[in-house]
């Protein structure tokens, strides 16, 4: 190895580092951008576990919204309208997007509040996959759906 | 600062490099030795590329409670396994001393399991007087600001 090569008297030894800092500069520049991956969650809440008082008198609420899924067809239906699939979840998102902007001009607030109701109720089978389940959490709190609540109770398989 | 010591009559204008390439090469070693460190609990194959979950820095704290399903058979608090009956007493444990806005218990579920198992946790976690939850997920990059409430 080395610098036999060189004819002239002043061969200098010098190694040639500028590729090696190259290399190293982009190493470190993949690890910077990798490294600092924000986890992020969807907030959700559960309902309170059902007492088994037979008298509880729930009034009906009829502003909420029920995003069931179907686990046969893989669709996805908002108080019993199909809007969308799994795989495509984008028409829940415009559909919710139309009823909370409608809500808002004609001032349908939450029981007590000023807030606009956008409560929103996730309901399930057993066996569908999670990633799907989280999927359609994803389109409908990118139409502002908030809170998000799973119903767990009562589930079919 | 500078040359003008050096009596010589020529001046090497080379940088030196080689203490710079020690620190580099250094802090890279120490980075990639970290990191693996740092990371908590299980690996999960997290939901990737949502759009709007909300960045949340409290999932990384030691004091969190995060459970992790990484697949159908098993539950994970950190990096110790539990069986579902006895989730719910060390969630009540661990969520002891905390105040009600920071009573939230964090999930990483796999995204191929299946969503009865992710109810059993979250059954476990309510019966301990928690509301509510957070379904960790990875945020696509670029994706849609947080909405103002």
């Amino acid at each position: 190895m080395a610098m036999t090569g060189g004819g002239g008297q002043g061969a200098v030894p010098k190694i040639n580092v500028t590729p090696l800092i190259d290399v190293l500069l982009v190493l470190l520049i993949i690890f910077m951008v990798i490294s600092p991956l924000k986890p992020s969650r969807f907030e959700a809440k559960v309902p309170a576990e059902p007492k088994d008082q037979q008298d509880v008198n729930v009034k009906p609420n009829p502003l909420t919204l029920v995003v069931s899924i179907n686990r046969d067809d893989r669709k996805i239906a908002l108080n019993n309208d199909v809007v969308g699939t799994v795989d495509d979840p984008s028409p829940l998102t415009q559909k919710l997007n139309e009823i909370f902007t409608q809500r808002t001009n004609n001032g349908v607030f939450r029981e007590g509040t000023n807030q606009v109701e956008k409560t929103i109720f996730i309901k399930s089978p057993k066996s569908v996959r999670y990633g799907d389940v989280v999927k359609v959490i994803d389109a409908a709190k990118q139409a502002g759906a908030e809170p998000i609540g799973l119903q767990i109770d009562d589930l079919s398989q | 600062m500078g040359m003008e010591i050096g009596g010589a009559s020529e001046y090497n204008s080379e940088i030196n490099v080689t203490p710079m390439v020690d620190v580099m090469l250094v802090l890279l070693i120490i980075f990639m030795i970290v990191t693996p460190l740092l990371q908590q609990g299980v690996s999960v194959n997290l939901p990737r590329d949502m759009i709007s979950p909300d960045p949340d820095p409290d999932i990384a704290k030691d004091t969190s409670v995060v459970i992790s399903i990484p697949d159908n058979s098993n539950f994970y608090i950190g990096k110790e396994q539990f069986p579902l009956d006895a989730l719910g007493e060390k969630i009540r444990r661990l969520m002891e001393n905390k105040p009600p806005d920071k009573r939230i218990v964090y999930i990483k579920s796999g995204v191929d399991v299946d969503y009865g198992r992710v109810v059993q946790a979250i059954d476990t976690i309510r019966k301990q007087d928690i509301d509510k939850i957070g379904l960790v997920a990875d945020r696509k990059k670029g994706g849609q600001q947080p909405q103002n409430k």
